[in-house]
């Protein structure tokens, strides 16, 4: 089937088959392997992108089902080169450890944070709940956050 | 999974297991049996349609009559596969026949199910739920055709 | 597979006769999840994205709501006019997984799958919800209670789905609380209570309670809710109606908890249930 959607700010025309889900469809047909692909199931959240703003898990979205919606992978969240300041401040914070989990833990972030700039420390946690890391690496990832809302905060 | 399970039928132990080892008399009180063949040497295959909600298949089975001591007991070995062998099934069933007073049989079976594949991944939980509400659907028809008739009458009609 | 789009209901409701086999996707959140594990082979996918009579949360005149099949758990965990009794609707979607399965995910596609282990089934039971069902040759309301009837397997037809869930009016006074245990934030329940509850001068004037995970369906009985009826909510009263209840359940055993530790919880969560009621009633 013929789709089309913007994927990080640029308009995409696709071919795809009717059960090809929106993570596939990024990595195999767009080359956007930023969103991984681990449980399948929507447990994980390794696979984390946002549909018109709102963090979603790839893998349960059929590609053919989000025609004409604005979608924003991990590779769009910076500008001209530069990391955004979310990306920024899970660097600076040694969150990353395997690294596997962080593009869906830093779309997730980015998405909450543009919501509810000022998060207490049970917000920011309630928020990741859908991000698994097996590193178990929470705590400086839940630093990574606080460090960019207060970046973030005029 | 083990399922285990017993019903009584009101009719005496040699009809009753002449009932029970007849093909052509089980077939139709198994839910979902959609064909049984019996190739001899108490070795039969069967396919049984199964749905929990939308998941729906159908399992081909080889049933093999391993042991047996009429008119009490017998050993049944089952492997059967679905969905091009998405999944497999093994099972490891006794089955006993006991006098439950004047003309009156006790069926007793108890089995040894394993499942691997795409229908694992489902989880056991519902599935021996499943497995126990069919059994007791199979119980009912069995008891019920039993009861009523004998396999002549069955396989002659 | 084969897609449509459509977009009104008369339209989808005409593409899943014409097709046994194909099934309506509405947010994709179990669907696609047991397509990937290869667990359902639709031979098409009827999506009901772009149906507008199934997107809207319609107050009635008389304080029931009418919330369209489509509307996301996201929405429907934020929607603030959900107050009194029907706050147990609200307060179970924003127990749902995770925001991100919540975005996706919707009150239609969740009660037409009919997981018993799921939470808004065992809320709307409690709200006394209807399930609004257009089919192919008519529109029937089906109440929540009589609307699931086995693991996942509901009073949908072929062809049939879900158009939308009425809730009541709530009693006045009442407070809707529900009350999950899960082994995770975000994971299914091992055993949740769903309660409607109102106090007058200290006696219990109203109730209602499901389990959820609690057995093949909600699990509500008139007896242990008569019970409660015009007690103080005492221990002796809450014991006796957790007793009836748990009697009345059949859960399964799986890693979320044993059958009997499911059972052992519902006392607990029951007594949990009524207290947060009641402390809001």
């Amino acid at each position: 089937m013929d789709i089309s959607l913007r994927i990080n700010g640029e308009e995409c025309a696709l071919s795809v088959p009717a059960s090809r889900t929106l993570l596939e469809a990024l990595r195999d047909d767009m080359a956007l392997t930023g969103a991984k692909n681990a449980c399948n199931q929507g447990v994980c959240g390794s696979c984390t992108v946002l549909v018109d703003g709102m963090p979603v898990n790839a893998c349960l979205v059929l590609a053919v089902n989000v025609t004409g919606r604005d979608i924003t992978t991990i590779e769009g969240l910076g500008e001209g080169g530069e990391l955004s300041v979310v990306q920024q401040a899970f660097v600076d914070a040694g969150a990353i450890q395997c690294g596997f989990c962080m593009s869906g833990m830093i779309v997730s972030a980015t998405a909450f944070l543009a919501h509810n700039p000022m998060p207490s420390r049970d917000e920011i946690r309630t928020a990741l709940s859908g991000n698994l890391c097996r590193c178990s690496g929470y705590v400086r990832v839940f630093d990574a956050v606080a460090l960019a809302a207060q970046r973030l905060s005029p | 999974m083990i399922i285990e399970e017993e019903f009584t039928v009101e009719a005496a132990l040699g009809h009753v297991w002449n009932c029970i080892r007849d093909a052509a008399f089980v077939a139709p009180c198994v839910p979902g049996c959609q064909d049984v063949e019996d190739i001899g040497d108490g070795a039969y295959r069967a396919a049984v349609k199964v749905g929990i909600g939308p998941i729906k298949t159908v399992f081909k089975l080889d049933i093999q009559v391993s042991e047996e001591a009429p008119p009490g007991f017998a050993r049944i070995e089952t492997r059967g596969q679905e969905g091009t062998n998405a999944s497999r099934l093994t099972a490891k069933s006794d089955l006993t026949l006991s006098a439950a007073g004047a003309g009156a049989t006790k069926v007793h079976y108890r089995s040894d199910v394993q499942v691997v594949g795409r229908l694992a991944k489902f989880g056991l939980g519902i599935m021996k739920k499943k497995a126990k509400a069919l059994g007791a659907e199979f119980a009912e028809n069995f008891r019920a055709a039993a009861e009523a008739g004998s396999p002549a009458a069955i396989s002659g009609g | 597979m084969d897609f449509y789009q459509p977009t009104s209901l008369d339209a989808a409701l005409a593409l899943l006769a014409a097709d046994p086999e194909a099934l309506p996707l509405a947010g994709g959140a179990t669907l696609v999840a047991m397509m990937n594990a290869d667990l359902v082979e639709p031979s098409a996918l009827v999506s009901l994205r772009d149906v507008a009579e199934l997107q809207t949360i319609e107050a009635a005149a008389d304080g029931g709501f009418r919330i369209g099949a489509m509307i996301s758990h996201a929405a429907l965990a934020d929607e603030a006019r959900l107050g009194g009794g029907n706050e147990v609707v609200r307060q179970a979607a924003a127990r749902i997984a995770h925001p991100q399965v919540r975005n996706i995910g919707t009150l239609g596609g969740a009660v037409a799958h009919g997981d018993p282990s799921s939470d808004l089934p065992a809320a709307l039971v409690a709200a006394d919800a209807a399930i609004e069902i257009a089919g192919p040759a008519a529109r029937r309301v089906v109440a929540a209670e009589n609307f699931f009837e086995d693991y996942l397997t509901t009073a949908l037809k072929p062809g049939e789905m879900v158009s939308a869930i009425t809730l009541p009016v709530q009693p006045e006074g009442a407070v809707g609380h529900y009350e999950k245990f899960a082994r995770v934030h975000g994971g299914y329940a091992t055993l949740s209570v769903a309660v409607v509850l109102a106090m007058a001068g200290g006696e219990c004037s109203h109730v209602r309670v499901a389990l959820g995970a609690a057995g093949a369906t909600p699990v509500r009985v008139d007896a242990a809710e008569a019970r409660l009826l015009g007690s103080v909510l005492d221990a002796d009263a809450v014991r006796d109606a957790a007793a009836i209840l748990a009697e009345a359940s059949d859960p399964i055993d799986d890693v979320r908890g044993s059958a009997e530790y499911r059972l052992m919880l519902v006392p607990r969560l029951l007594g949990r249930a009524l207290a947060a009621a009641e402390g809001g009633a």
